[in-house]
């Protein structure tokens, strides 16, 4: 009976470790699948033009070399300048008309306020890809054609109803007292948004700041299709002009592909939390 | 009546903070994403000539594109790319999301690992696998080798461009997957899968019968948000293969953003933008459907 027993529970044992090792095979498997094609990129940067034209290529690069890197550094310097400045402002503008509107709609109920959020928010179904042409022919009118202002006018408007969302959560977790303490210390109404919520929610700013930072970093049609000149490329747009009529040169598209994902990888690693719940909030916009 | 009105006005008068805190999103809502979409429309309406408005024509763009096989063609493009990449990636990231939930070590490492690729934009996703796949040079070249065939230009050949554009999008979308479906996977109460086990249900059997009904939401909520986002994307086909080779992988949304602006025909472009947004707004609306009755259950 005991010697079954025993027989029974080596038996579970084996089959454990044997479900173990199938889990963390196939995990192993699937994290070498997805961190790959970047390996391989950031490898085939490192490479001289002769060894990237060596068929079958090598694993490690021998001799490793920069060069790749110091033809690109300037041209790319500036795309990343560039997207740095679009950025900074559209997280600016978006912020700023966003949290004013999530603190209407955490702090009070009033009438249509159900319709108008619903408007605000229906327009994250609208595709940016639907409205290119309009936006296009309207920006030609009014001037904006090729300039920073019209990319951190549409990447702000597609960007607010997510990050108005995302910080009325935030809001609503403060408690009423806190205001209503300060309102009875003869603050106004904007200077408890100001003074008292808005520091409190600063972790929802910093996470929608991460959202909108990726987003217009990543971001690619309407950048190359607003901006012409290359004084105003953004790194997008850049990397994808270094494929030319003339075919490939891969060791400097792939160094410009490896400066344009350290930004994001950077921001990823360090600040993966708030990372990963901005972007599940911000899944929709395609 | 006017006792009515006064007192509506006395509301919007009492509540004018708000107003003024929610006017601007809503301006911005209004003159840059819900004007600019009437004005589609209205352009889908009229003959162009580069910026300019020409004659009114009707639905005459609409009846190109619809009467024409180019255009069946690429709606069919997309269906298949939606399906084909939604019916990929959801298991894949269920399995994966499995493996997570389990009790295993390392799991915030495995997770930022298998995240990675989201992390990574559709235009670089596009470069890298190019690289990968390349005819001449490419990795992909030593798998054809070893299987003793001609190498293959995977993104430019008839048979394998559509298949690669949708390995390459699940690629980069199976994290999305995987983590939200981890999200739903974590709310499932532990009680219910001791109970099963003491039942004598096996591993099948619980994840068929307690696990899958109730992450059966999120699941359908995932399938839409990808076919949207699948749906919608210009920058990984335009670039993995500029919707050829002859028209094999040109989707709805390329379709759009070519006609108007590598052709220039902006007319007939805002008709296929408009079209997209038609599906659009119809995905949605089963989303909310199923957002509302999940609130219910």
């Amino acid at each position: 009976m005991s010697s079954a027993n025993r027989r029974r529970r080596w038996r579970t044992r084996v089959r454990r470790i044997a479900g173990d090792a199938m889990v963390y095979s196939i995990l192993v498997l699937a994290g070498a699948i997805a961190v790959f094609p970047v390996l391989w990129g950031v490898v085939t940067s490192l490479k001289t033009d002769r060894a990237i034209a060596e068929f079958p290529p090598r694993w490690i690069p021998d001799p490793a070399t920069l060069e790749h890197y110091r033809q690109v550094a300037g041209a790319m310097g500036g795309y990343v300048l560039n997207t740095g400045v679009v950025a900074g402002l559209t997280i600016l503008a978006t912020i700023a008309v966003a949290a004013h509107g999530a603190y209407a709609a955490a702090r009070a109920d009033f009438p249509l306020k159900r319709f108008l959020l619903f408007v605000i928010l229906a327009t994250m179904m609208i595709p940016g890809v639907a409205v290119l042409v309009p936006l296009y022919v309207v920006a030609s009118h009014l001037g904006l054609f090729n300039t920073y202002t019209v990319l951190v006018i549409i990447y702000s408007a597609w960007l607010i109803p997510m990050v108005l969302w995302l910080l009325r959560g935030f809001f609503e977790t403060l408690p009423q007292e806190l205001e209503d303490a300060a309102i009875i210390d003869g603050c106004s109404r904007l200077g408890v948004l100001y003074r008292i919520s808005g520091p409190l929610v600063l972790p929802g700013l910093s996470a929608s700041a991460i959202v909108v930072f990726i987003f217009v970093w990543n971001e690619f049609i309407l950048a190359l299709s607003m901006t012409t000149s290359e004084e105003l490329r953004m790194v997008t747009v850049g990397v994808y002009y270094y494929i030319t009529a003339y075919g490939i040169e891969w060791g400097k598209l792939m160094a410009a592909v490896c400066l344009a994902l350290l930004p994001v990888l950077f921001v990823f690693v360090v600040l993966q939390k708030g990372f990963i719940q901005g972007m599940t909030s911000g899944a929709t916009r395609g | 009546m006017a006792g009515g009105l006064s007192g509506i006005a006395g509301s919007l008068y009492r509540h004018r903070f708000e107003y003024v805190l929610l006017l601007p999103a809503l301006a911005v809502a209004a003159l840059v994403v819900l004007y600019p979409i009437v004005y589609a429309v209205d352009l889908s309406l009229h003959e162009t000539s580069f910026l300019e408005k020409g004659e009114f024509v009707g639905l005459r763009h609409y009846a190109a594109f619809f009467g024409s096989t180019a255009g069946w063609q690429v709606l069919k493009n997309s269906l298949v790319l939606v399906i084909g990449s939604t019916a990929l990636a959801i298991p894949i990231g269920l399995g994966l999301a499995l493996l997570l939930h389990t009790k295993i070590r390392l799991k915030a490492a495995f997770r930022m690992v298998l995240v990675l690729p989201w992390v990574i934009s559709q235009v670089i996703t596009a470069l890298l696998w190019k690289w990968i796949l390349n005819v001449q040079f490419g990795l992909a070249r030593l798998v054809t080798d070893a299987l003793g065939v001609l190498p293959i230009d995977f993104v430019g050949e008839f048979e394998t461009a559509m298949p690669t554009l949708i390995l390459v999008n699940v690629w980069r979308t199976v994290p999305f997957a995987m983590l939200l479906l981890l999200a739903a996977l974590q709310t499932v109460p532990r009680e219910l899968h001791e109970a099963a086990e003491i039942d004598g249900a096996g591993t099948w059997s619980r994840f068929r019968h307690v696990t899958l009904p109730l992450i059966k939401s999120t699941v359908l909520v995932v399938a839409i948000m990808l076919s949207l986002s699948y749906f919608n994307h210009v920058d990984l086909p335009l670039i993995l293969t500029g919707g050829g080779p002859l028209g094999e992988t040109r989707i709805l949304a390329l379709a759009a953003y070519e006609e108007a602006f590598v052709l220039n025909k902006m007319g007939y472009g805002s008709a296929i933008a408009v079209v997209v947004f038609a599906v659009n707004i119809l995905l949605s609306l089963v989303y909310m459907r199923l957002l509302r009755t999940e609130r219910h259950v």
